[in-house]
């Protein structure tokens, strides 16, 4: 299973959106919501907030990848996330995260999964890597 | 672009108080995020899941902590961010973000961040960052 493909997703990361989250997450650089000081910061465009893909993973069926791991999505938590940047994310980018299993271990009576996903720019250079472990809670206990 | 922060092992961030967090908090964070689980919402379906009211997706305090980050370091700076959810977020409650620098290597800071309500944590964190 490790290795192996689970899904992928097409993700455009727009202007507007960026402001909205940054507003939402009470970020107050102004280089994500203003143009011109991004580009006197030296951005080619506003970059996105750090935590900004999260947007995508509403993109994509999140019941149906966790039935596929054999997870009962009831029992399951996130316990935690990791972003690796090679670059911010800008507006104008369109990426392809393409998902994994990492890791897949069973402690103390629970299992933990690893997804690991990949952003790829329009030049298939990465520019964020994502993990999440997933917590699935026995049912024993 | 910008210049790194300069920092030293023990430099401290400036904290930032998020809150108290509202419902209007949640629902924003849902229509930026797209997360529209009736558990951060609906009052009635929270309670039918065991919770004592809506509580906040893990993910927007998360965004909180890193909007905080790197109002102070800069997105462009910004290398890794690792966050553990340690306990839920609920309205009413008032975060404090708070954080400090471990260890400088290579040019590149390893951060401890915290984000607590009262005496819980209810996030850990970490983060590296370039530093000047």
């Amino acid at each position: 299973m490790t290795a192996e493909s689970l899904d992928e997703v097409a993700f455009d990361v727009e202007r507007g959106k960026i402001r909205e989250f940054a507003r939402a997450t009470g970020a107050t650089d102004p280089v994500h919501t203003d143009r011109g000081a991004a580009q006197r910061a030296g951005f080619g465009d506003v970059p996105a907030t750090a935590t900004h893909v999260v947007v995508a993973g509403h993109h994509r069926d999140q019941r149906a990848f966790v039935a596929e791991l054999g997870l009962a999505f009831e029992r399951v938590v996130v316990g935690s996330v990791k972003w690796i940047y090679h670059r911010p994310l800008l507006a104008g980018d369109a990426l392809r995260g393409v998902r994994r299993v990492a890791e897949d271990v069973r402690k103390k009576g629970m299992r933990f999964v690893t997804l690991e996903t990949e952003y790829l720019d329009a030049e298939a250079e990465p520019v964020v890597v994502l993990h999440e472990t997933l917590i699935e809670r026995g049912d024993q206990q | 672009m910008r210049a790194p922060v300069a920092v030293r092992p023990g430099t401290s961030l400036p904290a930032r108080e998020v809150g108290p967090v509202t419902q209007t908090h949640v629902v924003r964070f849902a229509g930026a995020g797209g997360d529209f689980n009736p558990l951060h919402h609906d009052p009635e379906f929270a309670r039918s899941a065991g919770f004592p009211g809506v509580l906040a997706m893990g993910q927007m305090h998360a965004g909180m902590l890193a909007a905080w980050l790197t109002d102070w370091a800069g997105v462009e700076h910004l290398r890794e961010y690792e966050v553990r959810f340690a306990a839920p977020v609920f309205l009413g409650d008032t975060l404090l973000f708070s954080g400090e620098v471990r260890s400088v290597d290579n040019g590149l800071a390893e951060l401890q961040l915290t984000a607590t309500r009262g005496e819980d944590a209810v996030l850990r964190a970490r983060a590296a960052v370039v530093t000047g």
